[in-house]
Order: C-alpha cells, then structure tokens, then sequence
C-alpha cells in the first residue's frame, strides 16, 4: 500500500471501457472506505464512462455499479 | 419483562432495510433522532405470534463499523457502548443476497460484538430470478448465525423471520457467536484489553473499537479519553492501518464462504440497469433527461395541485362562513374564523403540492435514479460547497423550501448538509409567485420581444433564476467560511432500476407530509392568530374612532354597502396596531422606497408571503383578494400624498421584487431549519444574511432607479 509518485495505472487516468483488478490504494483514507464498500485488492474493475462535466467516474467492480469521485477514482491502482 | 425488547435493524446501504422494516412495522412507525444529532431515528413496533410486542430501530446503513459520516457514527456509538440507550439486544443484518460478497463485512463485525444476531438475505425473489442458488445451511454453520431467506419487496419468507425472533426473545444467549470472527494481531488484543479496563462492560472488540474511535465517541468521559490516547500511543497503535488489516482478514474469511454458499449462473450479458445507465448517465444525455425530468414534476405540480388546491380554499371559506352565521358575532368568532380557521387554511392548502413533489421524488428515489443524479451534479455541486445529492434539495425548493430542506438528510457530510439547508430557501418557492405575479407589471410592460417571448414572463424567468444564482453564490461563500475535519466522499452505489413498491413510496410520503402539516403548521397558524390579533386591535379607542370616522366619511360620499365596509376595514388596520407597527418601521424602509402601508404587508408576509396580496388588499380596502389584478389595478392609483407621483412605479416595484426574491419571510422555514441544525445560530444566520441580502439590494435598486 505504498504510493508511487507519477504511477500510470491509476483508475482515473485510464480510458473508459477498460477492465482490469485492482492491485492497491493510493490513498489509505480512501481506500479503507472503498474496501469497506467491496473494492478491495483482487477486484475486477471495469471502467465504464465518464461523469458529466468533466466529474468522476462510473465504474463497475464485480457486480456492484459504483459512482466515484475524480480523487476516489485516482487512488485506485490497477494491475 | 421488565424492558420491551429491541431489535435493531442494520445493514449496508441499499440492502432494501428499509422495505423490511416497513414489512414488520407498517404505519406503527415513528421517526425521532439519535440523542445529540440530527440522524433520523425511525423506530416501529412490531406484534409476534407468541403476542409479545418488540420494538425495531431501523438503523441509517451503513458499510462498517469505521464511520466517515455522521449516519454511520450513530451506529457506532450505540453499538460500542452497552448502556446506551439504543443498545439492542438482538439484531436483524439484512444483506442483499445478489451482492452478498460485499455485504457481509459488518455482519462479522457485528458478530464480534457478542450481540444475538440473525442474517436475513434479502431480494430473495431478484435472486430466483436471476437464478442464484444458496445454501442457507452452509452459509448458517460457516457463518454461525442462523440464516433466512426473505424479500423485503414482496413480504416472502417474513413470517419465518418472526419465528426466529420468537425463539431468540425466548433464548438470546444461544445467538450469539462464542468465538470471534477476527482474529486480533497480539498488539490490537493488548490495546483492546486495556481499553476494556478503562471502559468497564465492554467486551473484547467493543474495547476495540473504543480504541479506533475514542477521539469521539460521545459517551466517554475526559478522562478516559485522555487514558486512551496515553495506551494507545504506549502500544504504538495506528488506526488506519489495523482497520485496513482487519477489513482484509474478514474480507479473507467470509469470500470463500460466500462462494461455496452461493450458486450463479454466469452471465457476461449487460444487465438493464446498464444498458438503461448508458442514456441515463450519458455526459450529454444524463443532464438533459435531468432537466427534463424536473421539468416534468414542475408541471405536474402546477397542473394536479391547482384544483385540490381550490378546494381546500373553498372549504375553509365555507367553513368560516358557517362559524361566522352559527355563533355569535364576537371577538372570539373574529379570532375562530379569522385567526384559526384562515389559519389552517394557509397552511392546509400546500398540502397538494408537497404531496405531489414528495410523491415524484419518493418515485425517483425508489426506482433508483435520483442516485444517478447525484453522481451526475456532484462534480458542479463540488465546486459550491455542495454535494451532488444536494441536487434534489434544490429542485425540491421550487415549490416549498420546508420539504426541501428536510430531504438534506440523505446528505452525509455535515458541511455540505448544513450549506444545502442555508441556501434552498433562496430558491424561489410557489409562495413567492403570487407576489411576482402582481409587482412583475410594474417593471416590465406586457410586450412582445424578438417575436416569440414575453417580456414579463421572462422578467419571471429571470426572478427565478436570481434565486438559483444567489444560492450558489451564498454557497460559495459557505464553502470558504465553514471549516469541517469530516472528510467528504461521493463513493455511490448505483443501485438496479427497480419497479417501485407501493407501499414504500406511500410511507415515505406520508411521513414527510404528516412532518410538514405538523411542522409548519404549528408556526403558521401562531403567526396567524398572532397577525390577527395585531390587525384587529389598536390602542384603546382608536380602532372605534376609526370605524365611526370611515362611516361619516362613508355616508357623505354615499358610498354603497360594500364600498363601506371596505372603506371601513382600511380605516381600521390604519389605527390597529400592526398598523401602529406599519408606521414605526417606516424609517427603516423609506430608503428601499416603502411606505407604511407596504411595511405592514412586509410584516405579515414573515407568516407566509404569499399574504403579502391579501394584505395588500386589505389595506387598499378592495375587500376580497382573488383577483391578483385587482390588487395590481388599485395600487397602480396609488399615489404619494406629499409628491403626487406615484407610488408604485419601477424603482419601488423592482426594489420590492428583489426584496422578495432574497428575504427570509416565512417563519416554518426558520422553524424547520432549527429543528434540522438543533440549534438556533444557524436559522438566525440565515435569517441575517438573507435578509440583510434583500435589504441591501432593494436599496441600491430604489436609490439608483427613483
């Protein structure tokens, strides 16, 4: 859980339709809040589109339909 | 028994609790708050087969025992704590069986705390259709807690649920588990334990929990919060990361069971809720269904409330009438009729409109889309202090602020709840209409602009749209003024689209309206009596003066009855004393361009503002206020005594718009913005700002345009 400074495989860095799993946080805060809600490390994540204006991300992890923030999405580290 | 026996009804969010409870309470629910904060607390009572009645507390859901919002610390704090007042003695953990991998992180949680426990695996009937197998046996014996499959939606497999609860009334040590689900490193064990001398009656990982969270929870004194930070810093302790290590290893133990519990059958196929998501989240389509959407409401609600809105003013006439012809004419017929009953009227006659907004966004809510709007507006709402679901506060305030500003408790973090409930009533409200209705003329001509657009109903347009402005301006401003350590996090479920159940919406809505007429009722009908009082009565003997004058005046002028009468009530509001009150705040508002007569319809508008055109045409003496262009016609006469000018020209008019555009004039509104802040400094705040905003701006309109 250690966080590399100018990592390329962050969530909201990524294109929509991409899938992957979720390796680590960037961000413990947030990260103990995501695990609680089911993402955890090993999670299949996909990346279905973007907010409108300009916002966060829709994103689909397991089975779960998830709305994140930009920062929420940034902490998450693929694979 | 000694004590009814409580169950408390946890859960993740959107895990369908709340249709649960209402299964097993119905309409035998009440709604009250967690001591301290402003979380609803709705408790029901519930009646089993053995006739034993118990009482269910449907906790806010919430996603583990690690709290980021004031909802999921309530949980918390009445779960750590065996002698708080809400501490259950058995609990119900609803989880939905289709998400059940994500779902059981707070019921081993909740097993560790020792208390009686059953797992109640909801969406059963989603389940079946999906074809998902589960072992509840399997699930049961692994787990260590007994397992019922039940819909909350369609009432399946409720009844077996009460017999469960019947056999752990009867035997609750026997519920719950006797070996913990997490096992603690050596430090957290050595911490916990200590923690649990310094909180006498704690058990393991209750002294745990105390441990992560004693900076606040409530109920510890200072001093052992003060031995808590020492043992925690002796033991080295950092929260976070134990709490990360914990959720992996419960995360860990539970997933495989989950997975050999639980038979699906694999689809890659997108579900509807997807395939629905890609227009209903589109970046350019997602907004403009919104818009549409709201559009919708908005005229449904001008379009269904109109008539019954008609009829319950026709009643309360007619019921006045009645009163008036039955007893006899006296002060305590005026303050029956004219008081009370007029009273309940200006308060009774919203009913239609707050039933049919509650009952559209209950809709919404149900199906499952006003998440999608949240998620959709939380990037701007962000950027003013807001948070996206402060969306359906706003929307909410464009027929009534009151139900605006209690739909804000969806809204976790503190900060943005607070700014939504001190901006809302900014937005125009269906109160303010009638007032633009009559002083719009005064300051646009009823002319036709580039072909197509009315130059008053874009003066309409843009009134309206001042309001939407200066809430997000004011909550700008909050955002850079107010500080918070809450951290704030938008981390939405989507839930699936679902088909609404009935009686879900309808306890939602009746339970708002029931708030409303309770709520504002109160104040409105005390201002009433209190504005009747003052309109009727003067100081001694003036008001007989003033009647005996009017009628001499009246007879020289040969004037007919009607034309009397009216002549006479104007003569008496003049001498009466909120007339007496007209007159002495005349200085204050002689530089916005009022006079005294325009000040005593300012002061009864803090009922309601839509009173302002019924004073208004009682001061002016037209008798009967139906007609908004009558009021509008007589005060076009209107001229100043001294000048000769008129009195109502634009510079006034205008003044008099925005004053009613920005000031806080309706008394329910402060009154239910105390009761969702618990505390007088914020309505009084909002009163200052908002008024002080109409005072300011009136004034430079007058100043700059007379």
């Amino acid at each position: 859980m250690v966080a590399t400074v100018g990592q390329q495989n962050e969530l909201n860095q990524a294109k929509p339709g991409l899938k992957g799993e979720v390796s680590h946080f960037s961000n413990e805060r947030i990260g103990s809040k995501l695990m609680a809600m089911g993402v955890l490390p090993g999670s299949q994540i996909e990346y279905i589109r973007k907010a409108p204006f300009g916002g966060g991300c829709y994103v689909k992890v397991d089975n779960v339909l998830l709305g994140l923030r930009k920062a929420e999405a940034a902490s998450i580290v693929l694979k | 028994m000694t004590k009814t026996f409580t169950i408390a009804l946890l859960g993740n969010p959107n895990c369908g609790k709340s249709s649960l409870f209402n299964q097993l309470t119905g309409l035998r629910q009440k709604v009250g708050n967690f001591p301290g904060v402003t979380v609803d607390k709705k408790v029901g009572k519930l009646s089993l087969g053995t006739g034993q009645e118990v009482s269910i507390i449907d906790f806010p859901g919430t996603y583990s025992l690690y709290p980021t919002s004031i909802d999921e610390r309530i949980v918390v704090q009445s779960l750590s704590n065996p002698n708080d007042e809400n501490y259950p003695d058995a609990v119900v953990y609803v989880a939905d069986v289709t998400k059940l991998e994500k779902h059981l992180l707070l019921l081993t949680q909740l097993r560790d705390l020792g208390l009686p426990l059953v797992l109640a695996l909801n969406m059963a009937d989603v389940a079946e259709q999906q074809g998902l197998e589960v072992s509840t046996e399997l699930l049961s014996k692994r787990l260590g807690v007994p397992v019922v499959m039940l819909s909350g939606r369609t009432g399946a497999g409720v009844d077996d649920l009460k017999l469960l609860l019947e056999e752990i009334i009867a035997r609750p040590g026997s519920y719950s588990a006797s070996s913990p689900f997490f096992n603690m490193s050596g430090q957290e064990k050595a911490l916990a334990d200590a923690a649990k001398t310094i909180v006498p009656g704690a058990n393991t990982y209750q002294g745990l929990l105390i441990a992560h969270h004693y900076e606040w929870l409530p109920f510890l004194s200072e001093a052992q919060r003060a031995l808590l930070k020492d043992t925690s810093e002796e033991h080295g302790f950092v929260s976070l990361s134990s709490q990360v290590g914990e959720t992996m290893q419960r995360f860990d133990r539970f997933t495989p069971v989950v997975r050999s519990a639980l038979q699906s059958r694999d689809s890659d196929e997108k579900g509807i809720t997807e395939r629905l998501d890609i227009v209903l989240t589109h970046r350019f389509f997602g907004p403009l269904i919104f818009f549409g959407l709201m559009l919708l409401v908005f005229q449904a609600i001008f379009a269904w409330a109109g008539t019954p809105m008609e009829w319950i003013e026709t009643f309360f006439t007619f019921v006045g009438d009645q009163v008036r012809e039955i007893l006899p004419a006296g002060w305590f017929t005026d303050l029956l009729t004219d008081g009370i009953i007029a009273g309940l009227g200006g308060v009774l006659v919203f009913i239609p409109q707050i039933t049919i907004l509650f009952l559209l966004i209950a809709i919404l809510e149900e199906v499952g889309y006003m998440a999608r709007a949240a998620f959709m507006f939380d990037q701007v709402m962000q950027s003013f202090g807001l948070n996206g679901r402060s969306i359906v506060a706003l929307v909410s305030g464009g027929a009534c602020a009151i139900p605006a500003i209690m739909s804000t408790r969806t809204i976790g973090n503190w900060k943005e709840r607070l700014i939504t409930i001190l901006v809302t009533p900014f937005i125009s409200c269906s109160a303010r209409i009638p007032v633009y209705t009559v002083l719009v003329g005064f300051v646009v001509p009823p002319k036709t602009v580039l072909g197509i657009f009315n130059m008053q109903g874009l003066a309409f347009m843009g009134l309206y749209l001042l309001g939407i402005v200066s809430a997000l301006g004011a909550a700008y401003i909050f955002k850079l003024i107010l500080k918070t350590r809450e951290q704030s996090f938008l981390m939405l479920e989507l839930p699936e689209y679902r088909v609404p159940v009935a009686r879900n919406v309808g306890l939602t809505v009746w339970e708002k309206v029931q708030s409303f007429v309770v709520e504002a009722g109160k104040i409105i009908l005390g201002v009433s009596i209190i504005l009747w009082f003052l309109a009727s009565y003067g100081p001694p003997g003036e008001m007989a003066a003033a009647e005996t004058e009017a009628l001499s005046a009246a007879e020289q002028l040969q004037l007919d009855e009607t034309e009397t009468d009216n002549l006479v009530a104007s003569r008496k509001i003049e001498a009466s004393f909120a007339g007496h009150i007209g007159k002495a705040v005349e200085p204050v508002i002689r530089p916005l361009g009022y006079d005294w007569k325009i000040g005593i319809a300012l002061i009864t508008s803090f009922a309601a503002r839509e009173v302002f055109v019924g004073t208004m045409a009682t001061i002016y003496s037209i008798g009967s206020a139906d007609d908004e262009f009558t009021v509008r016609e007589r005060m076009a006469q209107e001229r100043n005594p001294l000048t000769g000018e008129p009195v109502y020209n634009l510079a006034t008019a205008l003044s008099l718009l925005l004053f009613y555009v920005f000031a806080m004039q309706c008394m329910s509104t402060v009154a239910v913005v105390k009761r969702e802040t618990k505390s007088w400094k914020w309505p009084a705040i909002q009163f200052a700002f908002m008024t002080g905003l109409a005072y300011l701006s009136a004034l430079l309109a007058y100043q700059l345009l007379s």
